[in-house]
């Protein structure tokens, strides 16, 4: 279905953007396959999620918990957001310069959304990759927002989960071949974890 | 008498099944038929169509250029059953002239009948009489052309034109929008939204819409033209349909409009999205806009106005540009200053404050709405044009414990 939203997108010659997808971060953290789409250099690159769906984009809501500053020449921060299954891995750097000023100014803890592109590390050839998050927006917000995070994540996750058992869609087949020691069930139980995590 | 035009048609037709013809042979022939033969230039163009056609061997080409089977190009023809590169006759009221875009042309506008109506062009060597707006014609063995997919009718030096009476009025005929193409169109639409126009000679641009889509207009600036009102039904009779990138749009300039007391119930008049608000654009605040009456354009920091200049007595404004995300589409919204004001709690005044007194100026008022907007789930309603939310309401959402409840179920219900 994605798949068939873009393909109209560029026939319109319009420009479709790529939406902010909701995952927690215990799903994220198992990314291993990411692609790029189309060969030049704009195509957007996509991390596939174990639940079988590409992601170029995340929206998150959780606790910094943790923000420094890095680098002498090239001056970057790097952050950890908390959510109620795991945490995020942030980073803002000096080629997107507001959203660094933006984490620069946030005094850990503090309750933050965050706009941005989820991609994969390596330390080296062999060692397994990170997932991180490099951020377009960051803002603080309160409670109340994360709540509701938590729920619209939940849906989206089991929504997800639910495709996944049937569909024959290329990224779902995808994901069972290059995930296939990950049972989405974990997932579902990540999700009634968080759920049962607020507001109590 | 000149040959060039109908020596191009025909070698562009050759073109398309692959067979290059200098154009020049080809006014050769046509020259020699009509000039030393007496040859009707329909026939001509059909004859030396077919000559060609069995000389390149190819088959299918000999049936096109003639004036139809049935009776010969001196038939009228509805306007609506007209193809490209046919020789037509027709019997057809001038509804519209426009200014002739070079001065190879006499004349141009809309004719109609019945059917429908074409955009035609006169050119100034078809010596062809002057045509007045209102006025019944029979022009025989003119040519439909296609440029762009617009079909336009052709009047040359071979055509006949004679003013004719004909009784009855004609009564055109609307379409709803969707079914609008390239061409002449009539509907009956609601003026939905004006926007801040670009270019010194348009009068107005904005979107009309009826039941079944919506579509841009544009007016350009000339004695005797109006601006529609927004919100108010109209009657648009033989407007010009244009396209651009895949996209439509209405020329009113040459279109009789007659406002209409009732109302429509536009499509995509109610939208709801309700999602995260991922990005506030540059632009989005406290604005300034020209105050010169019926301009409103958003001014640059410099308080420029692109059609008035310099404008130091600007108005203030609000609003905000963004995206809202709801997980599976990026929605573009834009929020007028009441939505903004009541989304934000900082209302016009006191972004004014701001604005005049902060040493950041306009950009506080920027940074300070982001910090309380940005990030935060919404539902806005509104209306979805060209992938825009224009929103009319916009408010935050809550949390409902039903809901939270209901996830709780599904999530621990048996996998
Ligand atoms: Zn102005």
């Amino acid at each position: 279905m994605s798949t068939n939203a873009r393909e109209i997108g560029r026939k319109d010659g319009s420009f479709e953007r790529e939406p902010a997808r909701r995952v927690f971060a215990s799903e994220l953290r198992e990314c291993r396959y990411d692609f790029k789409e189309g060969t030049d250099e704009k195509s957007p690159t996509f991390v596939l999620l174990p639940t079988g769906e590409r992601c170029n984009r995340v929206f998150i809501v959780g606790t910094l918990t943790e923000k420094q500053r890095q680098g002498d020449q090239n001056i970057f921060y790097r952050g950890r957001v908390v959510d109620p299954t795991g945490t995020f891995f942030i980073m803002a750097g000096s080629y997107q310069p507001e959203a660094m000023q933006q984490l620069a100014k946030i005094e850990a803890p503090a309750f933050v959304a965050v706009i941005g592109k989820p991609g994969l590390y390596r330390k080296d050839e062999a060692s397994t990759p990170m997932v991180s998050v490099r951020v377009e927006s960051i803002n603080v917000v309160d409670k109340d927002t994360r709540d509701l995070w938590v729920l619209d994540t939940a849906a989206r996750t089991l929504d997800r989960i639910d495709i996944f058992k049937t569909s024959t869609e290329p990224d779902v087949i995808k994901a069972k071949e290059v995930y296939p020691s990950i049972d989405p069930a974990v997932f579902r139980r990540a999700a009634y974890d968080a759920l049962a995590q607020i507001k109590m | 008498m000149d040959f060039s035009e109908t020596a191009d048609r025909i070698s562009r037709k050759f073109q398309k099944s692959g067979q290059t013809i200098d154009p020049k042979k080809i006014e050769g022939k046509l020259r020699r038929l009509i000039e030393e033969f007496g040859v009707q230039p329909s026939e001509a163009e059909r004859s030396v169509t077919n000559d060609l056609a069995k000389e390149f061997n190819i088959p299918q080409m000999g049936s096109g250029g003639g004036g139809g089977k049935s009776g010969g190009a001196t038939e009228p023809k509805k306007i609506a059953d007209m193809s490209p590169e046919e020789w037509v006759t027709l019997e057809g009221k001038v509804v519209a002239l426009s200014t002739p875009a070079s001065p190879a042309i006499a004349q141009s506008g809309i004719i109609a009948d019945d059917s429908g109506g074409i955009r035609f062009v006169a050119w100034a060597k078809s010596n062809a009489p002057a045509m007045t707006v209102d006025s019944w014609y029979h022009i025989e063995s003119a040519v439909v052309d296609e440029f762009k997919g617009v079909a336009s009718l052709k009047i040359h030096s071979g055509t006949t034109v004679k003013e004719c009476v004909t009784d009855g009025a004609l009564v055109p005929s609307t379409v709803p929008v969707v079914n609008l193409h390239p061409g002449v169109g009539s509907v009956r639409a609601k003026v939905i939204q004006e926007w801040d126009t670009t270019h010194e000679r348009m009068l107005q641009s904005g979107i009309l819409g009826d039941e079944t889509g919506t579509i841009k207009f544009v007016i350009w600036k000339e004695a005797g033209k109006e601006k529609l009102v927004v919100g108010s039904v109209y009657n648009i009779f033989y407007a010009m349909v244009d396209e651009y990138n895949g996209k439509l749009s209405l020329n009113l300039n040459t279109a009789t409009i007659m406002q209409d007391d009732g109302d429509i119930l536009v499509s995509g008049g109610n939208v709801a999205v309700r999602g995260a608000l991922v990005h506030i654009a540059p632009g989005s605040g406290i604005i300034k806009r020209c105050p010169v009456e019926g301009c409103n354009r958003a001014l640059s920091r410099q308080n420029y106005c692109p059609v008035h200049e310099i404008q130091p007595k600007f108005i203030y404004d609000l609003r905000i540009k963004g995206w809202l995300d709801d997980g599976e589409k990026t929605h573009n919204i834009l929020l007028q200053r009441d939505v903004v004001e009541s989304l934000t709690g900082i209302t016009l005044d006191a972004a004014k404050e701001i604005a005049e007194n902060n040493p950041l100026g306009m950009d506080e008022v920027f940074l300070q709405m982001r910090e309380k907007v940005l990030g935060r789930y919404v539902t806005c309603h509104g209306r979805e044009i060209d992938n825009r939310l224009l929103v009319n309401t916009c408010e935050r959402l809550t949390f409902e414990s039903g809901e939270h409840a209901a996830l709780l179920n599904r999530a621990g219900g048996a996998s």
